[in-house]
């Protein structure tokens, strides 16, 4: 049944994105705020918003049963989670069933299986889809030697029930598997409530790809192309483009193929992105995880396909099938995101709340900017720094990298710092123009330059 | 409230009063109240204790944020306590940043530190995160906690003082 009055669980740009969409479709809108958003654009743009609770994130937005009895008062039949916050939690799906809401997004039993990286290795394994070299669990300091040398040093060390870099070690030598099992696992354990580690191959020179899914549950499922996020600092993704023009196109076909059957291997319900490394010496790619939500960076897929993503969600979640197939979706040009955030680059990435004083972005046919900013409006401390997120478009990459360019200069930010500056540095590189560039070129090439030339 | 760009302003009026031939600068406006005076034992208005340097200390009236009664987003500062001495000869430990002040590692584990803890030089005293960034506040030397300004959970703002640390030899 198409869904009626829809419940947003989430805050910043993206909830603004969901309500959006949820209004193109006819649906209303209800938004969950924390005291610090009850102004903020999402609640502007709904048709009415609810106060959850105070301010910080695990009082408000963060509390599941708080976040569906706020849906189940206001009368909603479903509930967006956005990324982020609870969107990965399998007690959201579970208590929206228990209350007759239909949940945009996967069931538990898919997010539980996904969310856990051994079990989403053994998945992967069974729908062919090609792994990194590594292991199952280890059990233990010995084992990790056994098996780093089975695979060839360096190996990297992570918590199964990991996310965001955390409780990862790199090892290169047996004494370094060794001490790295131990504060691995006891990193995992703090930050996860589980040790769990597995080992995988460490590919030096990897960029990152991913492939935007779409399933209804019936076992169908479409792909709207590969993104590459191979700008990234401390695992976390600054700049993201569509297509993957670094790639081959029988390895890109080979990519699609794997993340489809591995979707459609589980009747995936909703949004997906299948992430994979992409080893350029060797050009081979490797399944890294699921991410059972729709993605931050969604917005570079839409640009070059022409889809609506988060319609598709709130359509299949009302029920409907996929109505178009594979060959309807086509990529043309190019598109490149960039993550504005409210940080100071230049002083260790502090992230800086305060008000915005100024906010000029530029405005084209070819730019589309995602954000919950405008002059006067405040970034709270309690929560994420993305302030915006600026999609630029080109007939080609070099193209969109030029309009890029020219966007970023004329985009004028005042009240806080903001990343604007170094995704014009990113830009600026002969190294990102030839897309010679992996994921840690970054923090390895970038921005170590940076600081030697501000001496 | 105090916001970054504040501090900024902040710091150009403490460079100016440098600058200057004043003894003592006393102002109150805009919801905060500032008191910067050369002699060290110089007392601010609002409180009798002698703070050894020039201070900036939030307006001790400003009642704390609460969470549910206000629509206002921004954060209001951890009411410092102003009236807390900072004994001379003491360390001061301040916030590097606005942010909040956790002094457990996570919820429901062990404090850091107490009052009356001796605490080794790099040790962690607290947590200040804001936005998802963590920082752990560390002892510089060896010293006894003697003061803890902040309660945990509460916003505080860049360069508050958040500790101070008798010196132990």
């Amino acid at each position: 049944m198409a869904l009626t009055r829809l419940f947003i669980a989430n805050r910043g740009e993206i909830a603004l994105r969901i309500a959006r969409a949820a209004q193109a479709l006819g649906i209303e809108t209800v938004l969950g705020v924390s005291d610090a958003d009850r102004d903020s654009a999402a609640a502007r743009a709904v048709t009415r918003t609810v106060v959850l609770g105070p301010s910080p994130a695990a009082q408000s937005y963060l509390d599941p049963e708080l976040v569906v009895h706020a849906a189940k008062e206001t009368g909603c039949d479903g509930l967006h989670p956005g990324y982020g916050f609870l969107s990965e939690r399998a007690i959201l799906p579970r208590l929206c069933a228990a209350h007759g809401i239909a949940f945009v997004g996967p069931d538990a039993e898919t997010i539980e299986a996904l969310g856990d990286k051994i079990q989403a290795r053994a998945m992967a394994r069974a729908a062919n889809v090609p792994l990194v070299p590594g292991s199952d669990s280890i059990a233990s300091a010995a084992d990790a030697v056994r098996v780093a040398e089975e695979i060839g040093y360096p190996v990297l060390l992570k918590a199964s029930a990991g996310g965001g870099g955390r409780g990862m070690v790199i090892a290169h030598t047996r004494t370094e598997v060794e001490a790295g099992f131990t504060r691995a696992s006891a990193e995992a354990e703090s930050a996860f409530g589980d040790g769990t580690l597995f080992m995988e191959c460490f590919v030096p020179r990897a960029r990152h790809v991913e492939v935007q899914l779409m399933g209804d549950g019936t076992g169908k499922v479409l792909h709207f192309g590969e993104r590459d996020c191979s700008v990234q600092r401390r695992y976390q993704k600054l700049v993201e483009e569509a297509p993957s023009a670094a790639m081959p196109e029988a390895l890109r076909r080979q990519l699609h193929a794997s993340a489809v059957a591995l979707a459609s291997s589980v009747n995936y319900r909703g949004a997906a992105t299948a992430e994979f490394l992409y080893d350029v010496d060797r050009q081979e790619i490797y399944f890294i995880e699921v991410n059972a939500r729709i993605q931050v960076e969604h917005p570079v897929s839409e640009a070059v396909t022409g889809a609506d993503l988060v319609q598709w969600q709130l359509r299949i979640a009302g029920g409907e099938t996929l109505t178009i197939d594979q060959s309807d979706i086509a990529v043309t040009g190019h598109a490149i995101e960039c993550r504005i955030n409210a940080e100071n680059w230049q002083r260790g990435f502090i992230p800086s709340p305060g008000t915005i004083t100024r906010w000029a972005p530029p405005e084209a046919a070819h730019i589309r900017l995602d954000t919950h900013m405008r002059a006067g409006a405040t970034i709270p401390p309690y929560y994420d720094s993305m302030i915006g997120k600026l999609i630029v478009t080109g007939d080609t990459r070099a193209q969109a990298i030029e309009r890029l360019e020219a966007a970023l200069a004329s985009f004028s930010v005042e009240g806080v710092p903001t990343t604007i500056g170094l995704h014009q540095q990113i830009t600026a590189h002969p190294d990102f123009k030839a897309n010679t560039i992996h994921t840690r070129w970054l923090e390895q090439a970038l921005l170590p330059a940076l600081d030697t030339a501000k001496g | 409230m105090t916001q970054p760009r504040d501090n900024e302003d902040l710091e150009a009026l403490i460079r100016q009063f440098q600058g200057s031939d004043l003894e003592e600068l006393h102002i109150k406006a805009a919801g905060l109240e500032l008191f910067l005076a050369r002699d060290p034992q110089a007392r601010a208005p609002w409180d009798g204790g002698a703070h050894g340097e020039a201070t900036a200390a939030p307006t001790p009236q400003a009642a704390p944020q609460s969470a549910t009664s206000t629509p206002s987003p921004a954060p209001a500062p951890a009411n410092a306590p102003g009236a807390a001495p900072v004994p001379e000869g003491f360390a001061v430990i301040r916030a590097p940043y606005l942010g909040t002040f956790y002094r457990a590692p996570k919820p429901g584990e062990p404090i850091f530190c107490d009052i009356g803890d001796t605490v080794e030089p790099g040790a962690d005293l607290c947590l200040v995160e804001v936005m998802k960034l963590f920082t752990a506040v560390r002892a510089e030397a060896k010293g006894v906690v003697r003061h803890i300004y902040a309660k945990d959970g509460d916003m505080v703002s860049e360069g508050q003082p958040l500790f101070a640390l008798e010196p132990v030899d």
